[in-house]
């Protein structure tokens, strides 16, 4: 008997489900009139749902006016955005034309073989007035950087166009003081500053992906860093222990109470009620409360830079962008790039920012006009020159997230000393990833 | 014409049996055609992912056939058994909790409150918490024991009884109690209204004559009471103890699993282990040990349940 793999199992069965459960919907589509293959009359987006999403849901209206192509956008919230993912590109599913992808999930959707190449299929070349980072984040195997070992010798190519440009940024409370140029800064403004009902810093510290990327800056401007070039753990480098060291003990004295349960929503409200003075911030997180007069008490109180420098003399950032990608099983290839393009055109971009939207064209970061509308514009560009890191390339990112996130968890919860919680992160991952063929 | 009329048989004494079978073979025939939907529905729901699980758990990515070797890769995780302490001690937690007082409530309703109108809206009340979802309940209870912004802090703080915040998510035996409170408001009712219905069924006339003989309260519950609920502390025992195994919703949002992995209880980690890590030979060897393990609870509990006897 011929033995069929996994995966092949797995697809079976789903299209087996799927020609049943579809039976219903294929009658009721007898005898009702269909799209042409060149121009669908609907594409469907798989995103995330916050304020990552909105402003893509403002402006394509625009684009059915101008194409009579519907974009009919399905929300997820992050978690399950990935798992839905994952699962529909498993079974090579059609249901999605484009996808909205956080730029670590691009290792796995990449050794997967789970989107259609953007560059060679369907002509995408760089523009100068979007910085170079940006496609290298979209592009794999990563064109920098630790390659994963099934990887190395691939041929690279454009797989995602960045339409949220998310780096990790630093804010504080300019009415009080001047820019932090250190963590040591950082650290005396915190202590100085500190308050009854005042918190001198305020940590992110919910387990896994919230506090690992709150962390993970202030990781590698310290010198310390998850992997170095050969996939070897360095979580329990005394560079990473200082660092974790410095964010779960020094500064968790001036920190709000309940840090480890702490969010971006959480954080960004202590700032917006007046009640922080500084913390690492996302862009989203700035138009949506702390620059929202609305909900905010510190309108224009509050200054945004890239992230301060640590022990290794530099400040280094962290990339969060929000990607549009064209999974293998669309059979709309064509229309979902028309769509990228029309995305991508100045325009249409200084449109999406309009309705909140964070662009990535250097052109529009750095126009004046916009500055006072969006006053971290001026620190977004900065970040993107400075090249900011990604987090690793590799396909086990998520599970070397949840490890590193649930120690640092701990940490954060005085559970754990931070040497405690580095090396039994540490551990984890390395077994992990030699259970992936990783050098560990 | 004349030949099939020669080949009907000739009648006989057994008529009516055979009349009797074929109505019973008919009446079974529509049995099981009523039965088909359900059952197939039961089939591609729950047959085919059990199949799906079983399969993934005895091979490798690839397919390959390899065995026990995830069930081993399950068994040697150490997590594994900081998550089967953690549900261990949450069903420790809620477990006595509920059933003691879901039986409160039900003694105490059943003797006091006479008046059907009132009965009937306890019984509302009591449901009510069963049919809200898991994750609103979850959601609600994040806006109490939130730090920041919880309401339990600031009722605690404006009654005068603290004067600091505290961390009911973020210290470890805080954080366990508080996912384990949610747990018992919602399942407490449940507890209550089999309970309920089990005292509904113990025999007016022994317990009036107990009560002319000077029985007590406490008395007349262990001699006469408890003998009509003990199977039904059974049946409770069972169902809660295959909830505790799949509890996920409310812990997921109020800690996520945290601090660290205080509140990673079995289903976190499964989620972990397939959703987090994508291993999903070893995911399916956790679910298929959790299967046989509530298969095994199940029938042990049903040989002590004496609903068969005569």
């Amino acid at each position: 008997m011929q033995r069929i793999t996994r995966r092949e199992f797995v697809k079976r069965t789903a299209v087996t489900s799927a020609a049943f459960t579809s039976l219903p919907a294929i009658l009721a589509a007898c005898g009702t009139s269909t799209g042409t293959s060149n121009k669908p009359s609907k594409l469907v987006i798989a995103a995330v749902k916050g304020n990552e999403d909105a402003p893509l849901k403002k402006v394509v209206g625009k684009y059915k006016s101008e194409t009579g192509i519907t974009m009919e956008v399905v929300e997820f919230p992050y978690d399950q955005l990935f798992e839905k993912l994952v699962t529909t590109f498993q079974a090579n599913g059609s249901s999605y034309d484009l996808c909205m992808m956080d730029d670590p999930w691009m290792p796995k959707f990449g050794t997967m073989g789970a989107l259609q190449p953007l560059d060679s299929n369907f002509g995408f070349t760089r523009d100068s007035d979007i910085p170079t980072v940006v496609y290298d984040v979209g592009t794999w195997p990563p064109p920098h950087g630790p390659v994963p070992p099934t990887e190395q010798g691939k041929t690279q190519h454009l797989y995602g166009i960045t339409i949220v440009g998310n780096v990790e940024m630093f804010m504080y409370r300019k009415d009080k003081s001047d820019a932090p140029k250190s963590w040591d800064d950082v650290l005396s403004n915190a202590a100085k500053y500190n308050a009854a009902n005042f918190y001198g810093y305020v940590i992110r510290g919910k387990a896994t992906n919230p506090v690992s990327s709150d962390s993970l800056p202030i990781l590698w401007s310290f010198g310390g860093n998850i992997f170095d070039d050969n996939w070897k753990v360095q979580l329990d480098t005394p560079a990473s222990i200082d660092a974790v060291t410095f964010l779960t003990r020094s500064l968790k004295k001036y920190a709000e109470p309940g840090a480890e349960n702490t969010d971006a929503a959480d954080r960004s409200r202590l700032m917006a009620i007046g009640q922080a003075y500084q913390s690492t911030v996302w862009p989203g997180e700035i138009t949506d409360i702390v620059e929202d007069p609305s909900v905010s008490q510190v309108k224009g109180k509050v200054a945004y830079i890239p992230i301060p420098q640590g022990k290794s003399g530099k400040g280094l950032g962290m990339m969060g962008n929000w990607l549009l990608g064209i999974p293998k099983g669309s059979k709309n290839g064509s229309a979902a790039a028309d769509f990228i393009k029309w995305m991508l055109k100045t325009d249409n971009m200084r449109n999406y920012v309009a309705n909140g939207g964070i662009p990535i064209r250097k052109s529009i970061l750095n126009d004046s006009s916009l500055a006072s509308a969006n006053p971290y514009f001026q620190a977004l560009a900065q970040s993107f020159d400075a090249v900011p890191n990604w987090r690793p390339r590799t396909d086990q990112w998520n599970a070397v997230e949840t490890s590193y996130g649930t120690a640092m968890n701990a940490a954060v919860a005085g559970q754990m000393s931070p040497q405690a919680a580095m090396q039994k992160a540490a551990g984890e991952i390395r077994t992990t990833m030699k259970a992936a063929n990783y050098p560990s | 014409m004349s030949r099939l009329v020669a080949e009907i048989p000739a009648p006989t004494g057994t008529e009516p049996v055979r009349a009797g079978r074929r109505r019973r073979g008919r009446q079974e025939r529509l049995a099981y055609m009523i039965l088909l939907p359900a059952l197939g529905t039961v089939f591609v729901i729950v047959t085919i992912p059990f199949v799906i699980a079983v399969f993934q758990s005895i091979s490798s990515d690839d397919g390959t056939l390899i065995g026990l070797s995830n069930y081993g890769r399950a068994l040697s995780n150490p997590l594994l058994y900081e998550a089967l302490r953690a549900t261990g001690f949450y069903a420790l937690i809620v477990l006595p909790t509920e059933i003691l007082l879901g039986l409160a409530f039900a003694l105490l309703v059943h003797r006091t409150v006479r008046r059907p109108g009132l009965r009937a809206t306890l019984y509302v009340l009591a449901v009510l918490p069963l049919v809200v979802p898991p994750v609103a309940v979850g959601v609600v209870a994040r806006l109490i024991y939130a730090p920041g912004y919880g309401v339990l802090n600031y009722l605690l703080q404006s009654a005068g009884i603290t004067h600091s915040e505290i961390q009911w998510l973020g210290v470890p035996i805080l954080a366990m109690g508080s996912v384990a409170t949610v747990d018992i408001w919602q399942w407490t009712p449940f507890v209550y209204l089999v309970l309920f219905a089990g005292l509904q069924t113990v025999p007016r006339e022994s317990v009036e004559a107990a009560q002319v003989d000077g029985a007590t309260w406490w008395t007349q519950f262990i001699y006469i009471e408890l003998h009509y609920l003990w199977p039904l502390f059974l049946l409770i025992l069972f169902f809660r103890t295959a909830d505790v195994l799949r509890v996920f919703d409310h812990v997921f949002i109020l800690t996520g699993g945290g601090p660290g992995t205080t509140t990673q209880l079995l289903s976190l980690y499964m989620y972990r282990i397939e959703f987090k890590f994508f291993d999903a030979g070893q995911a399916a060897a956790l679910a298929v040990l959790v299967l046989v393990s509530i298969s095994i609870l199940y029938a042990l509990v049903t040989r002590a349940l004496p609903l068969e006897r005569a």
